[in-house]
């Protein structure tokens, strides 16, 4: 393997592993595929603050 | 609490909490359907119906469990020290600014004596070791946390000057009541049961610390310890019963805010509470866990 496809290899990877992550620990799943459920079946969000 | 607890249970999670920093943001959020419902302080709650915003308390999220923190090295030694002061409160909208004025009015002061910041929650602590404000008038556990971290002290709880005092209520937006009351009712049905298994007298240490440490660690992002100072010293410093909204505090809450200047008519009891779900939460039993269980129910 050349060095400049190691590099390429190693960055590719670089990027995928802070894109999942970021998926992993910034996005809120179980808001999205709620939201893309029939109103039906939907849960509902209930928003709370950090106050007893 | 109930959502975690629940999670354990064969139902599964029974809603999708979403935390918010403040409560005006949590207002839009249900006005914008983003949130369906929400815990909010109630005089907030009681403005929004009186404005029209389609919307109804359907049961309390606790009681007590505000209190108006000074610096403990400070001049403050009583509540008339606070003359010419600067007093955080977390809104207009809010009991813990009611609270300023009950106490205002049993010290022979009035509304003119001090000077009242609307300030979120999360910052009043550090605005108060830093010398930004004199005291906060706020919920738990950011009284705990002036305490805790040694350069704040409690200067009278609020039950001091109001005897049923209760802050934060479960609102819902009026459209989710008519077309899914079971999903209602199946929520507050879960907060009934936390309240019963968190207020057991035998358990009740035991089971706080624990609540103190998964709703610190997973639910609110602070420090398990500060929740355990505020759900335990003492453990009747925030209580979660009884939870069923009563008229006479709800009366009273709506003259105060009268007198006070942040409600311009009278609104009727039935106008911005359900009582339905709380009657229908009243059979409900605790849940059956303790900590370290895998199984809920």
């Amino acid at each position: 393997m050349t060095p400049t496809r190691k590099i390429t290899l190693a960055v590719f990877a670089w990027i995928a592993i802070i894109t999942a992550a970021h998926l992993s620990t910034n996005v809120e799943w179980d808001v999205l595929l709620n939201d893309r459920l029939p109103e039906s079946e939907r849960k509902l969000n209930v928003a709370y603050i950090p106050v007893t | 609490m109930t959502d975690y607890i629940s999670s354990y249970s064969k139902s599964g999670h029974l809603f999708i909490p979403r935390m918010f920093q403040g409560f005006p943001e949590i207002k839009e959020a249900l006005i914008s359907n983003q949130m369906q419902a929400g815990f909010m302080v109630a005089p907030m709650a009681i403005a929004l119906r009186a404005q029209g915003v389609p919307v109804k308390i359907v049961y309390l999220g606790h009681r007590y469990g505000s209190a108006v923190a000074v610096r403990k090295d400070g001049p403050v030694k009583t509540f008339a020290d606070l003359r010419g002061r600067t007093v955080a409160i977390p809104s207009r909208f809010s009991d813990e600014r009611l609270i300023i004025f009950r106490a205002l009015a049993a010290n022979g002061m009035s509304a003119k004596d001090i000077r009242m910041v609307e300030m979120a929650p999360p910052d009043v602590a550090g605005a108060l070791a830093a010398g930004a404000i004199d005291a906060f008038s706020m919920g738990e556990p950011y009284p705990s946390q002036a305490e805790m971290a040694g350069f704040g002290r409690i200067l009278f709880h609020a039950r001091e000057y109001w005897p049923d005092f209760i802050s934060c209520v479960l609102v819902v937006r009026e459209d989710v009541i008519e077309k899914k009351p079971e999903a209602v009712q199946v929520l507050v049905d879960g907060i009934a049961r936390s309240g019963l298994w968190l207020e057991n007298p035998p358990k009740r240490r035991a089971r706080r610390e624990h609540a103190a440490d998964f709703v610190g660690r997973f639910y609110f992002r602070q420090d398990p310890r500060l929740l355990k100072w505020a759900l335990l010293k003492p453990e009747d410093r925030v209580q979660y019963q009884p939870l069923t909204p009563l008229r006479k505090d709800f009366e009273l809450i709506v003259k105060l805010m009268r007198e006070t200047g942040v409600l311009d008519r009278d609104i009727a009891f039935e106008e911005y509470i359900d009582p339905r779900f709380a009657e229908g939460a009243k059979t409900q039993t605790e849940w059956v866990y303790e900590p370290g269980d895998v199984v809920a129910h």
